[in-house]
């Protein structure tokens, strides 16, 4: 039978060779590897900003990044490839009025430099290599049910800031369902109606949904022209 | 009781029921908001109750943990403490900085990494906190008459405890470096130095309360941390899958922390056998409960709810979702919460004079407690699954699963209010026991010396 003396060898030397290893492996994961995983040539001043802010908010309060954090909020890591830049800019100043009704996030009065910080921080976090989470919904199986939510600014023959839109509206059968899917929008209005809407949608119809949104002239033209084009 | 000094652990614990008591208040806020009741946002948004609720949280175990030390290490070494006066200024200034950082987190004030949310000027205090408890407790082990395995694989526990906290003071630019040394603070010590406190604390209730041979349980101490130390330090890899380190963790993270329950279910198995073992048995049944108790609820909570979600396959649905509040709850409470209960059970007949040892208050508040606790386990485990198959596997949008698993939420309340019914109850007997005015006897309070006297 085993006695005090044995299994009081068995803890040390367990412990102290196991603590060994683990530490030889953390060292080789510091400086052979996260470097390169984590593209930290790229961590520039402002994406350390960003993540001064981030913690100094506590974010991870209420979201998960990299799959850390609260439950309470959507997953962050891969928000600026889901909403893009301009969109994130806009909802920090104002979160209810991009989610109506919805739960709440904190409204923070940030800065526009604070706000770039913070995306660079979120496009930094986006490119790391985690190893392929998050993972890709299995949409071929359900395709029925399946919501997407991407910003789809990468596609050319959009309009420029469409990702602002994008979040709330669908266009086929690709977006948001906070506002009505845009696919024959042109059918219903014309473009002066469309030019009014976009400008101030309180305005044309007090109490409605959808937020004024920072768009220029030229931009807006630009939208208007897209948008009177979907019939 | 055997010795004058114990009796400031008696304030220790009077601390655990306060902030305990506090932590639940705040996870109900928190499960309020996820059922859209949120009017406390503008004052108490989500983050600040999460962050409150978890430092609530470890700082109650430790001081529970402290408390324990205090009447244990004096018995384990055969003198009083070396100074009494030290112990209650660390307990004062452990509070004022706790309470400081709570207050804190309600005006935006903290760190914002998971668990360690206390701000680094703080940090610093605690530090300085936990080494004037340190010295206090070796001090009195080094002048002592007699040293033993359980006191000291318990204030090895408590040494590396402290030691832990320095990685997570560490400054980082890099998320990932961030994470990696968080970890170091979060995963070694749950499934690390606190399972050697654990021993301890177990060790020492089962000694007292079975009257088996002291050998024949230290033996087995030696076998549990040992099996804790060979899984738990490189099982830390399962949390390094996802957060940008290299992949080799994926296979050793898996294989290691798949074998951690082995240690909980070693402390299972240990206990009921010293329990069957017993010749005769202690008056003091509330302590047997909670002790056993904290044994098989911590494999259960600990062990098997952690392998559930342990190999990479499924961590990678399961990251970061509801499932890990799920763990997160049942193994807190079977390990270290339960722990705690369980010594302030055995203790406070001895410390206050009083003998409740198996009254009905007391019996309520163990299954009250428990079979709340394991609802809510439910609720949270249901409500993670729909969330893992609707977001991860069918690519639903996060607002709208929240939406679907509501419900859930509405079932955890009801296990909440069960379960803080029992914690109720449990305060109630505490606040019946009265002040520490023990009598110091010269046989202490082991009940089967006594016999054999
Ligand atoms: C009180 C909880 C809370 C805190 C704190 C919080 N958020 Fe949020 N956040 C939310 C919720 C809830 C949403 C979902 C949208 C909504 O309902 O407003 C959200 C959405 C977002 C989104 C859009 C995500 C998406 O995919 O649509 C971004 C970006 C974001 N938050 C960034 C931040 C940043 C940066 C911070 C810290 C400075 C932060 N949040 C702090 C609750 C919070
Ligand atoms: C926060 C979500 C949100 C965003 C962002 C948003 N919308 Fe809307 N939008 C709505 C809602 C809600 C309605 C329905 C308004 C109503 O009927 O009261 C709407 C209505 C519309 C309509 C009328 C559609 C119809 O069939 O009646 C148009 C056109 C439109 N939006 C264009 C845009 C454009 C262009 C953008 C981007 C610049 C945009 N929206 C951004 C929420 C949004
Ligand atoms: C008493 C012991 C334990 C306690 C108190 C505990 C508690 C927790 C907590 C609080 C978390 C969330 C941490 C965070 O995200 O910051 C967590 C995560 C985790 N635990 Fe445990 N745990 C214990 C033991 C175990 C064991 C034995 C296993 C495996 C067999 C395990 C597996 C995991 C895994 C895989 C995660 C990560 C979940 C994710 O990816 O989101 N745990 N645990
Ligand atoms: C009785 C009422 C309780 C309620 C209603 C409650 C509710 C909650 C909620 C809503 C969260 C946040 C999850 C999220 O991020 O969305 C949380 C986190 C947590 N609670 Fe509780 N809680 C209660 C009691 C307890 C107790 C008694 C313990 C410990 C023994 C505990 C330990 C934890 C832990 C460790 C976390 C962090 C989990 C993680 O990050 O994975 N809670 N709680
Ligand atoms: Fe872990």
């Amino acid at each position: 039978m085993l006695s005090k003396n044995q299994a009081r060898t068995f803890f040390v030397v367990g412990t102290v060779f196991f603590t060994g290893v683990f530490f030889y492996l953390s060292y080789d994961t510091v400086v052979n590897h996260v470097d390169k995983q984590t593209n930290s040539q790229n961590m520039s001043a402002e994406v350390v900003r960003g993540k001064r802010l981030f913690d100094e908010n506590n974010c991870m309060g209420c979201h998960t990044i990299m799959g850390e954090g609260a439950y309470y909020a959507p997953e962050l890591t891969k928000v600026y490839e889901r909403r893009g830049p301009d969109w994130i800019d806009v909802f920090m100043d104002d979160p209810e009025a991009m989610f109506p009704g919805e739960r709440k996030m904190v409204k923070y009065n940030f800065t526009k430099e604070e706000k770039a910080d913070l995306i660079a921080f979120f496009k930094w976090v986006g490119e790391i290599d985690l190893n392929g989470f998050p993972p890709e919904p299995d949409k071929g199986a359900f395709a029925s049910t399946v919501i997407t939510t991407t910003g789809s600014a990468a596609v050319e023959e959009k309009p420029s800031k469409w990702s602002l839109c994008s979040a709330c509206h669908s266009l086929g059968g690709s977006g948001g369902n906070v506002g009505p899917a845009l696919d024959g929008v042109g059918n219903k209005f014309d473009a002066d109606y469309l030019r009014k809407w976009i400008s101030d949608p309180q305005s044309v119809k007090p109490g409605t949904a959808m937020p004024k949104l920072p768009l220029s002239d030229a931009e807006r033209e630009e939208m208007v022209e897209f948008l009177s084009k979907l019939k | 009781m055997k010795y004058e000094s114990q009796k400031v652990s008696f304030w220790f614990f009077a601390t655990c029921m306060l902030l305990l008591t506090l932590q639940i208040v705040y996870g109900f806020i928190m499960g309020f908001d996820r059922i859209g009741l949120d009017v406390l946002h503008d004052w108490i948004p989500f983050n600040a109750a999460r962050a409150t609720h978890t430092n609530l949280l470890v700082v109650w175990l430790l001081t529970g943990f402290m408390g324990a030390a205090h009447y244990i290490i004096p018995e384990e070494s055969g003198r009083e403490l070396f100074s009494v006066k030290l112990a209650y200024i660390q307990l004062i200034s452990l509070i004022l900085v706790g309470v400081t950082a709570i207050i804190g987190f309600h005006f935006n004030w903290w760190e914002g990494r998971k668990f360690l949310e206390i701000p680094r000027p703080l940090d610093y205090l605690v530090v300085l906190n936990v080494l004037t408890f340190l010295a206090n407790i070796i001090l009195t082990m080094w002048n002592g008459k007699k040293h033993t395995t359980t006191g000291i694989v318990l204030v090895m526990g408590l040494l590396f405890a402290a030691l832990l906290y320095l990685p997570g003071m560490i400054w980082f630019d890099n998320q990932t470096l961030d994470s990696f040394f968080r970890w170091y603070v979060v995963h070694l010590w749950v499934e690390g130095v606190w399972e050697l406190i654990m021993g301890g604390i177990l060790a020492f209730l089962l000694i007292k309360l079975t009257g088996v041979d002291r050998e024949v349980i230290e033996k087995w101490l030696y076998v549990i941390v040992g099996l804790t130390f060979l899984s738990g330090v490189l099982g830390t890899g399962h949390h390094y899958y996802y957060i940008g380190a290299p992949k080799y963790w994926l296979m050793i993270g898996g294989i290691f922390s798949i074998l951690e329950p082995l240690a909980f279910l070693a402390m299972a198995l240990f206990a009921i056998n010293m329990y069957r073992k017993a010749g005769r048995e202690h008056p003091n049944k509330l302590a047997l409960y909670w002790t056993l108790g904290c044994a098989l609820t911590s494999f259960v909570g600990a062990g098997l709810l952690g392998a559930a979600h342990t190999l990479p396959q499924v961590n990678m649905y399961t990251h970061g979702t509801l499932v890990t509040a799920m763990h997160g709850h049942m193994a807190f409470w079977g390990a270290y919460a339960m722990l705690v209960l369980a010594i302030i059970s055995y203790s406070m007949p001895l410390l206050t004079g009083r003998k409740i040892y198996n009254n009905k208050v007391g019996l309520y508040a163990f299954w009250l407690s428990n079979i709340g606790m394991l609802g809510m386990t439910v609720a949270l485990a249901v409500a993670g699954i729909a969330q893992v198959y609707l977001e991860r596997k069918y690519g639903m949008d996060f607002l709208a699963v929240q939406k679907e698993i509501e419900i859930h939420f509405v079932v955890m309340l009801i296990c909440a209010t069960m379960f803080a019914t029992g914690i109720g109850l449990y305060i109630a007997n505490f606040i019946k026991y009265g002040g520490p005015v023990g009598q110091v006897t010269e046989e202490g309070d082991n009940y089967f010396e006594e016999a054999v006297a």
